[in-house]
């Protein structure tokens, strides 16, 4: 058992409303191929996905599963996105769910909530949901090289780290995203939102096997230091959360949430297929998954994986 | 090499002088270094007076310098179009205050917002200039092509500093490029995932030894580089076989996955850059800076 400081740490409330999808005048984006595409995926309540399904393939732009919540105000709504931890619970406290209960799965461009879908058959866009935040601060006493971000108490126990025989700390992840791959989100600091993977270049994704990642999937960078911002760093090792979906648009794709990471390298990774919060939260079976990785591949990626075999070799 | 210059439509686009900014309190005024160190550093933007294209990205005790003048609309969309259409080697032009009248150029564009137009102005007119003044640029070069290579994309880039840049045919539908230094996708930090069409991508430098092995760690503003395997066609992103040229725009920064950044000017995906590393490639003498107005008016006489 991982010694923390747990019982240090302070439980608060802070609370966001089910969050309307939004779209502009013009809603076209480039993707990648140079094509004007629609997105749909971010807001709302996602009534056909939850974290465990697949992260690739959908007909969606940063799908964010669940429920996604804000707050209108700036304030609170930093307090939200910042205090919110990955396990937390969240209760619906209006509309005609009120009472209904879920845990938090990511924080994007909004908190997401994963709820069973009976309990939330009548939530509505503007219901208020609030979170019991309980995690900022937390750390391991035999790991002082080890930072941990959005990780709930919780989270921690279903991670199942262990300490090595070398002192690191050993954290199951399903799979290892190359730093040259960090995309979107290398300006903000790592407390603050998610860093896309890039997934643009499709023929090397699949070569990877990174096409076949779930949303709740823990993975791992090499030589990324995200202890306070994100960047290159020889050496280090950072530990994140799949928490929204594949994207179309140059230098995004899946969303890497930060959890843990050591500018030192005290982080061991150990590969684990089942590394997944879905599972490791008790959220979910993985039979229960709407469809199995690898299973469909979305428009876009289609044409890029064609365009790319298409441009090799050539010149 | 052919393009299609005399098709290209040149247009105002005006901004004014930008003052620096910070958050207003209770709002911490600190930049979080990489390591986690809090420095009260200046912030990029307003009038910088002695920090000039040619001089080093590095060393300054500033986050994101921009040498010269940085130059922004109050109104967004206007700072859209300015940002958008702007191209380095275009004239920029004072038209209020004391400096009115006086020419400078086009050197740069950065911001995560992509709000500044850097440009470049002698000595004596920064002595001139105050903050708010409105500055002109004739903005000339956006949809530039190379007839003969469609594919290789050209943005923010003048006729002019198409010229100077030395761009030449490499076989097939290559062309070469010469740069300072060529370096690999995992240096490339913030602006991935962002427009190439403006604002900078900025090169990591927390790294130092990484630095190093790709000649980085002597980089100037205003030089020329390569960056490998970076798709910066409609934003900017990994993929491999692809190749971007961009420009230092403005200086160092402690900030993980921050740097130098640079304003894309060339890209494809397809193998056809290929850049030749040279000794020296820097906008301060291929646009010969010391008399720039000269330049903008050449962009504006083709055709």
């Amino acid at each position: 058992m991982l010694s923390t400081n747990r019982e240090q740490l302070v439980e608060v409330a802070v609370y966001g409303e089910v969050w309307p999808p939004a779209a502009g005048y013009n809603q076209y984006q480039a993707t990648s191929e140079g094509k004007a595409t629609v997105g749909l995926g971010m807001a709302g309540i996602a009534f056909t996905n939850r974290v465990g399904d697949p992260a690739f393939g959908w007909e969606a732009d940063h799908l964010e599963p669940g429920v996604s919540i804000r707050n209108r105000l700036d304030g609170p709504e930093h307090a939200l996105h910042y205090l919110a931890c990955i396990g937390n619970e969240a209760v619906v406290t209006s509309g005609s769910c009120t009472g209904a209960t879920g845990v938090v799965t990511g924080a994007h461009a909004h908190i997401m909530v994963d709820f069973e879908p009976d309990a939330i058959e009548l939530l509505a866009i503007g219901d208020r949901v609030q979170i019991r935040a309980l995690g900022t601060g937390m750390r391991l006493l035999d790991h002082p090289d080890v930072v941990f971000h959005k990780t709930s108490p919780r989270l921690l126990d279903g991670l199942r780290c262990t300490t090595g025989a070398d002192g690191k700390l050993r954290v199951p992840v399903v799979a290892e995203i190359p730093s040259h791959l960090m995309g979107s989100g290398a300006e903000l600091m790592a407390d603050y939102v998610d860093q896309d993977f890039m997934t643009g270049d499709r023929v090397q994704i699949a070569e990877l096997g990174l096409d076949k990642l779930r949303l709740g999937d823990l993975v791992a960078v090499r030589d990324e230091d995200h202890t306070w911002g994100r960047g290159y760093y020889r050496g280090a090792v950072s530990i994140g959360l799949i928490i929204h979906g594949d994207s179309a648009w140059t230098g995004h794709g899946p969303g890497v949430l930060d959890l843990m990471s050591s500018r030192s390298g005290a982080i061991a990774i150990e590969l684990d297929p089942d590394a997944n919060i879905a599972w490791q939260l008790g959220l979910r079976e993985p039979s229960a998954s709407i469809a199995e990785p690898g299973s469909m591949i979305s428009s876009y990626a289609a044409l890029a994986a064609e365009t790319k075999e298409g441009s090799q070799g050539s010149a | 090499m052919r393009d299609n210059r005399h098709q290209i439509v040149g247009v105002s686009v005006q901004g004014q002088v930008s003052c620096p900014e910070f958050p207003t309190l209770p709002a911490s005024p600190y930049t979080i270094g990489a390591d986690g160190t809090p420095q009260l550093l200046l912030s990029a933007g307003g009038i910088v007076y002695n920090v000039r294209v040619g001089d080093s990205a590095y060393g300054w005790l500033a986050d994101s310098v921009q040498p010269g003048v940085s130059v922004k609309s109050p109104d967004f969309a206007a700072n859209q179009a300015l940002n958008t259409f702007a191209c380095i080697g275009n004239e920029a032009i004072v038209v209020s205050g004391r400096a009115t009248g006086e020419r400078g150029t086009v050197v740069g564009k950065s911001g995560r917002f992509a709000e500044h137009v850097i440009c470049h102005f002698a000595d004596g007119v920064l002595e001139e200039l105050a903050v708010e003044d409105k500055v002109l640029v004739r903005a000339y070069g956006r949809s530039l092509t190379l007839l003969d290579q469609p594919e290789i994309q050209l943005k923010s880039i003048s006729p002019a500093l198409l010229d100077a840049l030395e761009v030449e045919s490499a076989g097939g539908n290559g062309i070469s490029v010469p740069v300072v230094a060529e370096f690999p996708a995992f240096l490339a930090g913030a602006g991935a995932g962002l427009l190439a069409e403006s604002g900078s991508l900025q090169i990591q430098s927390d790294d130092e030894q990484a630095l190093r092995e790709h000649r980085l760690h002597e980089l100037r503003l205003g030089d020329v580089v390569a960056v490998r395997d970076l798709d910066s066609r409609w934003g900017n992103g990994y993929r491999q076989g692809a190749m971007a040229i961009g420009v230092v725009a403005h200086g160092d920064s402690p900030r993980a996955g921050a740097g130098p950044g640079i304003t894309i000017v060339i890209t494809a995906i397809g193998n056809q850059i290929r850049p030749t590393i040279v000794a020296e490639r820097n906008l301060a003498t291929m646009l010969d800076l010391a008399s720039p107005a000269r330049i903008g008016a050449q962009a504006l006489d083709v055709g």
